[in-house]
């Protein structure tokens, strides 16, 4: 990937141009605080005055002049242009403080020369252990990135050539030996093996890969050679749409945020207004010039936007890191502030607390069994529905019968003729619809459901003349991840076209108390409506048919599944299709808030306290600028800590 | 409308990215604006016909440089 090859030196260089910075800066400021210490270390000065104020000038000049230039720049260039900036502060304290030593000479003021190099010292240094730590804090995201493959073994004119992956187009057929990575989408034309997909979806086990599974570009071939043609490249790939949201997620603003960054984009400017009150105010009520201007400059250098500014970005990048690497994919910050204030989890059923592929159980026929399989599985292979699959596939015809009407009655079922005799094959509700008796099966019919399965009733004309059983087996963590939700505390509910005895069969098997059946896909926004009355939801489900339901929800949960995201629809997305990272995003969403939080409170607390010390004189600069690199360190060291937090 | 992911270089402050914020939504045809100094990213929201040398062109007086555009 080309993206990746940019994004770290940049990262890297950052860190680097610090590093190199922070070094130079000690070697010429650590001379220069000898010499402005000595008399108190030693007893005696190393070198007297005035010569110990020229010998600081002009060690000082590199520190700030070469060493600290591209800050000064920035902040002066800010200061002209009216986009005031950290390093404004920085720029304006320093220089100050060098120009001190050059009037020392006029006898006006005591010479600062000596703080200023120290200040852009420790500034470096703060900034060079905070860009590590942001790097720190970024550095799952930054995996991410660097995940993709390089080359790619592709066949070619029937001859293996090695290309780099730009070159790799849709339809080549890509050889990956094992221990491999898989260079980009595309599904298993030859060959078989077991694919691990950890790194993308979170899924521990590796995955059984065969003549026609999808794979996906950047998993870990195992032990068999692949032969796969590839489907998607580039940006259409699955890696490429997670990287997408989880740079989404960075961009998008959380609403604790709002105060946060609306006080950095005018701090800058009132800082500068306060420090030169303060300066003014010393001067006029104590006639000292020289303490006006240190109290002056320690005002400038304490004030600090950075932690207020990264207390929430570095919060929100390490806790979308942590879920990137668990396939939890945080789609809008937004999510994290809601889900403290949730009450409901309402649940989908198909497909999300159950595997989404039913399979025939049972067939209970008043005619010839072959023939009532011939005729059902005739009309279901037009349809798409899941269970229309199920018993397609059980009936396994070679031959179908022709159909020469077809509709689809959402939500209820089939219609159809075959040799002009009409079949109705669905629900109780379609053939209540079309008045047809079924009481005679009525005892089946619910000996089945109890059993959590879902019954097809099969009507040649309008008599009934058969049943068929299907069964949507339950994911085997849905169990656990529903027990731990209803240990924290939450009301779960299950919401399902299904009727009402199939549905709480499963929802007994699987711990759910609260069953609400029979809603039609389209209602089903409307059901999570009437559920937010009690307090706000989360509605988890497939993110293709319920993505209205999604919507609604204060946040949506989209269940991926295999090789297909969801990305439009959900607050945020889980890549492997296991409810148990259900739990892990309400976890990790509440703990990176309770980080963000925290974060704010520290920031704010820091300069709600050390502004006024400075103001009042307090502080000596050098002191106010250890503080802030400290402060704005300890934020991003703190997001660093949520990686402790326990969210399985 | 678009949407444009800037790579932005430079930025090492969280002022910077609020500083950035502000000089793009000066320039007209931008909608919605987000810098983000974690990822040294911007994305911006325009409407169709927004020259894209402009955007630069915003970025670069605030002080700092795009690197990409997509």
């Amino acid at each position: 990937m080309n993206e990746s090859h940019q994004e770290k030196p940049i990262e890297d260089h950052e860190v680097v141009s610090w590093k190199r910075k922070l070094i130079w800066s000690w070697v010429f400021t650590i001379p220069i605080a000898l010499l402005m210490l000595s008399e108190r270390l030693f007893g005696y000065a190393i070198v007297e005055m005035p010569y110990s104020i020229i010998i600081t000038l002009i060690l000082g000049f590199p520190v700030l002049f070469i060493f600290g230039f591209d800050t000064i720049k920035s902040g002066l260039q800010g200061l002209f242009t009216f986009y005031f900036n950290m390093d404004s502060l920085i720029a304006l304290g320093t220089l100050v403080a060098y120009l001190t030593g050059i009037f020392s000479f006029t006898g006006f003021v005591t010479d600062y020369s000596g703080v200023s190099a120290m200040i852009m010292a420790f500034f470096t240094t703060g900034k060079y252990v905070e860009s590590k730590a942001r790097g720190r804090a970024s550095s799952e995201i930054k995996k991410l990135l660097e995940l993709g493959a390089k080359k790619s073994i592709v066949i070619r004119n029937s001859k293996e050539i090695e290309i780099s992956i730009e070159e790799v187009v849709i339809g080549d057929v890509m050889i990956v030996k094992p221990g491999e990575k898989i260079p980009t989408d595309g599904v298993v034309v030859k060959g078989g093996s077991s694919v691990d997909e950890s790194m993308v979806t979170g899924e521990s086990l590796p995955i059984d890969k065969l003549k026609g599974s999808n794979v996906i570009g950047a998993t870990i071939n195992q032990d068999g050679i692949l032969y796969v043609k590839a489907t998607k490249i580039g940006k259409d790939t699955f890696l490429a749409h997670i990287i997408n949201l989880v740079e989404e997620t960075q961009s998008s603003k959380i609403p604790i945020q709002k105060l946060a960054d609306k006080i950095t984009s005018v701090f800058v400017p009132i800082i500068l207004v306060l420090s030169i009150l303060t300066f003014v105010n010393w001067w006029l009520l104590f006639g000292n010039l020289s303490k006006a201007i240190g109290v002056g400059v320690a005002v400038l250098v304490i004030a600090c936007p950075c932690a207020l500014g990264l207390a929430t970005p570095t919060a929100l990048m390490v806790g979308s890191g942590m879920g990137a690497k668990r396939g939890i994919l945080i789609r809008k910050g937004e999510a994290i502030q809601t889900m403290k204030e949730i009450k409901t989890i309402v649940f989908d059923k198909t497909g999300t607390i159950t595997k989404g592929k039913p399979e025939v159980t049972d067939i209970f026929s008043k005619v010839k069994e072959s023939y009532l399989l011939q005729v059902v599985a005739s009309l279901e292979k037009l349809s798409e529905h899941p269970i229309a699959h199920a018993i397609v596939s059980k009936a396994g015809l070679s031959k179908y019968l022709k159909v020469t009407s077809f509709s689809i009655v959402r939500g209820k079922g089939i219609i159809g003729k075959i040799e002009n005799k009409e079949f109705v094959v669905g629900n109780r509700a379609l053939m209540n619809d079309r008045r047809i008796n079924y009481s005679d099966f009525e005892i089946e019919i619910e000996k089945y459901e109890t059993l959590g399965k879902t019954v097809m009733i099969i009507a040649e004309g309008k008599k009934v003349i058969g049943l068929i059983a299907v069964a949507d087996a339950v994911k085997e963590e849905s169990v656990e991840a529903i027990a731990k939700l209803n240990s924290q505390g939450y009301r779960t509910v299950m919401l399902t076209g299904d009727n009402e005895k199939t549905a709480k069969a499963i929802a007994e098997q699987v711990g759910i108390k609260e069953v609400i059946a029979n809603v039609l896909p389209e209602d089903k926004a409307k059901k999570v409506e009437e559920l937010q009355k009690d307090g706000m939801v989360v509605f988890i489900g497939d993110g293709i048919n319920d993505a209205p339901a999604l919507k609604q929800s204060n946040v949506g949960i989209a269940m991926g599944t295999g090789t297909d995201i969801a990305i439009e629809s959900g607050d945020i997305v889980l890549a492997n299709g296991s409810l148990l990272g259900v739990v892990q995003a309400i976890n990790l969403s509440k703990a990176t808030f309770r980080k963000i939080k925290q974060n704010l409170f520290w920031a704010f607390a820091y300069n709600i306290v050390a502004i006024p010390l400075a103001v009042l004189g307090l502080l000596h600069p050098i002191i106010a600028e250890i503080a802030m690199a400290l402060s704005s360190i300890s934020v991003v060291t703190n997001a660093n800590l949520l990686r402790r937090s326990k969210i399985d | 409308m678009k949407k444009l992911k800037l790579s932005i270089e430079g930025m090492h402050c969280a002022s910077c990215a609020s500083n950035i914020e502000r000089s793009l939504k000066k320039v007209s045809g931008v909608k919605e604006v987000s810098v983000s100094i974690m990822l040294k990213k911007g994305t911006v929201e325009v409407e169709d016909g927004v020259d894209i040398e402009e955007i630069k062109k915003a970025v670069a007086k605030v002080g700092y440089k795009v690197v990409k555009v997509e």
